[in-house]
């Protein structure tokens, strides 16, 4: 489909991803394209390796929710450019492969709370019964406070670009609920969409992890489980 | 600095025709967005001709599916900017992109089509993603 100006280049205005031949990878709208030359606007520039993601884990996340624009204007020479692609087609890569993807052998999880699950839908979260009566028993120990219940987040940092978010808090407006029996989960919105589906188990004894959660929205984690990426 | 308004109404109109409600101050951004019952929209509309050329028509071609969010509202990119910057806080950690469209289901965000799945794209691939979104969450 055209971009609406008959003297630019095809791809003028359409957000592409130019890979080069060396560590970089750019993100931006093209202004316009020739032998000598790429030209972006509203770009962003990303290293591999930087922050713990290669140029594929920065380009799977930027097709799904674009990015952070840090650059108004970008020229890039022709003579580095490896590929240049359509966001939108990555985008669509990505997702058809995932689909085709075989299903995973069937992993035996600890026991999930019936509470979890709201009127048969997927629950938001789900926690182990091990992690409830956890997180219940320090609940006890910090006193028992009327209306405390357990705030689960992200925040943005660690190894793998996000990092979970676990405490004892009470619920804030706007806060997403999710009941269990002995107390409830809270949830800001915004941290929502990177938790949805996560389960959180408790691995007690002396080779326990402790408090761990399965994500299936992370496409990477570090050794340690505290930090992911999407 | 908005362009003028006569220039922008009938893209407004565009979709305020088809029973999309225009929000154009940040109230009234939290007043649509307070009500977390069900199933809502949101399309920032722009001026761009990805908007005309794809979001738009695309936005009104899947709100003639069955099954559709229940409240489906409007902000326009550089022209009500405060009404869009209330509705992008509402995002999720998104980056902010124009035209774009976001639904939510009991106030949460579970669909996000951003600019560069809309640009280069016809009505009709940008509808039939909206649709399998709509027939998921509604």
């Amino acid at each position: 489909m055209g971009t609406f100006h008959d003297n630019k280049s095809a791809l003028h205005g359409i957000t592409v991803v130019v890979d080069t031949k060396g560590p970089k990878v750019y993100v931006g709208r093209c202004d316009d394209e020739d032998q000598e030359k790429v030209i972006l606007v509203d770009a962003d520039i990303h290293e591999d390796g930087a922050n713990g993601k290669t140029k594929a884990d920065y380009v799977k996340r930027a097709a799904k929710f674009g990015v952070w624009k840090k650059y108004d204007h970008l020229v890039i020479p022709r003579a580095d450019v490896l590929s240049i692609t359509r966001l939108g087609d990555v985008h669509e890569i990505t997702v058809k492969a995932e689909a085709a993807k075989p299903a995973p052998a069937p992993v035996v999880e600890a026991p999930v709370s019936k509470a979890a699950a709201v009127n048969g839908d997927k629950p938001i979260v789900a926690l182990s019964e091990g992690a409830q009566v956890e997180v219940k028993r320090l609940i006890v120990e910090q006193g028992d406070k009327p209306g405390v219940g357990l705030r689960l987040g992200v925040k943005g940092g660690g190894c793998s670009g996000f990092s979970y978010k676990l405490e004892f808090d009470a619920k804030k407006d706007g806060d997403l609920v999710v009941p269990y029996e002995l107390f409830n989960v809270y949830l800001d919105r915004k941290s929502t969409v990177y938790l949805r589906g996560i389960t959180l188990d408790f691995q007690q004894g002396l080779s326990g992890k402790g408090f761990v959660f399965n994500n299936p929205n992370a496409t990477n984690t570090c050794g340690c489980g505290e930090s992911f990426s999407v | 600095m908005p362009y003028p308004e006569a220039l922008v109404a009938p893209m407004r109109a565009e979709l305020t025709s088809a029973g999309v409600k225009e929000l154009k101050t940040a109230t009234e951004v939290d007043t649509f967005m307070a009500d977390k019952t069900g199933t809502s929209m949101i399309i920032v509309n722009s001026v761009c001709g990805c908007a005309a050329g794809g979001a738009r028509p695309g936005v009104k071609l899947s709100l003639q599916n069955g099954k559709k969010p229940a409240r489906v509202a409007t902000v326009f990119a550089g022209q009500d900017t405060e009404a869009v910057a209330k509705a992008r806080s509402y995002f999720a950690d998104i980056p902010p992109s124009s035209p774009c469209v976001a639904v939510f289901k009991d106030g949460e965000l579970v669909h996000f089509t951003p600019r560069h799945m809309i640009e280069g794209r016809d009505p009709r691939t940008i509808a039939a993603e909206l649709v399998k979104a709509f027939d998921e969450n509604c």
